[in-house]
């Protein structure tokens, strides 16, 4: 019985992650397609949150990936799951408060991985498919949007440089609907399955599902789908800021680009079941994208602080997801840990939410 | 054990080399499009109509090169 209390809190906990995911992550999705007045911010922002969801349903290569290559599922217990969540949330909620755009999908993964390593030592969590299905990826996939966005709009402007500015802005600013359509379902496929992997994951430790036959319910797919596409419509205005122009102040063609090589990198990458993280990509996109056009147009310390950041995001969420777990034991192995760390952490989170308007309400949408 | 054991390399090779190609190949078709239209309403308002009319054609061609390529990539994404 108490196993099933602690499986519902830890699929509360995960649908209320993929909330924030939504929330601090899809921001970026909108952003470039707002700086560049595309779509206004009330538009881009339900028209991503739309396609977020449709990008959720269509693929599960992601969830697969996250549910059996990351750890170990034969020494996973649904407190291990629920602690990871923790950790994830807190650090997503942590960079949301200083507008930093990090990974979601990193601090996932990183608190998964450092619930189970203090749960069942290093052996719970499987190395070579953090290695190989994460960290290379990891690497690779900005420095891949990077070059897409550097080449694209050298291509670009040497196409349509001698053509009247009005006529190409206008003609770039209606591709970036389709490419902010596009990147918001790239978002939906890969960022949505993540929570989809971590709560088939509590499932199998639950035993409602076994390790051998692997699946994702249904319900789990819609839930996560609609958590994501809720979180994208309340939206993370703060870091739209960043993203949007604190890198480099885009032109439409830029803005098109970036959301072009955003898409392509994630879609790609999902296809193989590689959980990206799309602020990365989405990042490495817009500093080709500037970088292209003139290498002094990127805020190279702005881009800095965001590589911090990420470097930053799997230690620290696999620090906090550890730390959560050993706070969860002291209340023994039963319903009380998980119950008292969620409230205390729902506590801090409304308190950190009260806080954050109190300095300065977000931007409203509209 | 060797890295390349531990990384699925073909699944990489061929992210990253599809990536670039739709990356670099759908701007590039899009940008040819918004050359062809920005021609084709240039050329419209001087009267070369025929000349319009190919700029229009070119940027045809290519918005559904685009929308081929996006169609393609989702339906990919669908059966796996």
């Amino acid at each position: 019985m108490h196993n099933d209390v602690v499986l519902v809190i830890v699929v509360g906990t995960a649908l209320a992650f993929d909330f924030t995911n939504g929330f601090h992550d899809t921001a970026n999705v909108v952003a470039t397609a707002i700086s560049t007045r595309a779509m206004s911010p009330r538009l881009a922002v339900g028209f991503a949150a739309v396609l977020n969801f449709v990008g959720a349903v269509i693929s599960l290569a992601v969830a697969a990936t996250v549910a059996q290559d990351i750890v170990s599922s034969s020494a996973i217990t649904t407190t291990v799951v629920f602690a990871g969540l923790i950790g994830a949330i807190s650090w997503n909620l942590i960079t949301w408060y200083f507008g930093m755009p990090s990974s979601s999908s990193h601090a996932l993964i990183g608190g998964v991985v450092g619930a189970a390593w203090a749960y069942a030592g290093a052996s719970a969590v499987l190395g070579d498919g953090v290695l190989g299905k994460v960290l290379i990826p990891a690497v690779i996939a900005p420095i891949l949007a990077f070059i897409v966005g550097i080449v694209g709009i050298a291509l670009c402007y040497r196409v349509v440089g001698a053509q009247r500015p009005g006529v190409v802005a206008r003609g770039f600013r209606l591709g970036q609907v389709a490419s902010g359509g596009l990147l918001a379902l790239a978002h939906g496929t890969n960022d949505a399955q993540k929570t989809m992997g971590v709560i088939t994951l509590a499932l199998v430790a639950n035993g409602n599902i076994s390790a051998n036959h692997f699946h994702v319910p249904t319900w789990v797919v819609i839930s996560a789908a609609s958590a994501i596409a809720l979180g994208t419509y309340v939206g993370g205005w703060r870091i739209i800021r960043t993203v949007g122009s604190r890198i480099i102040r885009m032109d439409p063609a830029q803005g098109f680009l970036t959301q072009g090589a955003g898409s392509a990198v994630i879609l790609v990458s999902s296809h193989f079941g590689f959980p990206l993280s799309t602020t990365q990509v989405i990042s490495g996109g817009v500093m080709g994208a500037g970088a292209g056009k003139r290498l002094s147009a990127v805020r190279w310390g702005v881009a800095g602080d965001i590589v911090t950041a990420w470097l930053l995001t799997l230690p620290a969420a696999a620090a906090i997801g550890a730390l959560t777990y050993a706070i969860t034991r002291v209340f023994g192995t039963g319903v009380a840990g998980p119950v008292v760390v969620a409230t205390v952490a729902l506590l801090l989170v409304a308190y950190g939410f009260v806080r954050r308007i109190q300095q300065g309400a977000p931007v409203p949408a509209g | 054990m060797a890295l390349a054991e531990i990384v699925d390399t073909t699944a990489l090779w061929q992210t990253i080399v599809a990536a670039l190609v739709t990356g670099i190949g759908v701007t590039l078709a899009f940008s040819i499009a918004v050359f062809g239209i920005a021609r084709f309403v240039e050329l419209g308002r001087d009267g070369r109509s025929v000349a319009a009319a190919g700029f229009g054609a070119v940027a045809a061609v290519a918005l559904i090169a685009c929308a081929g390529a996006v169609v393609v990539g989702v339906i990919v994404m669908t059966q796996k």
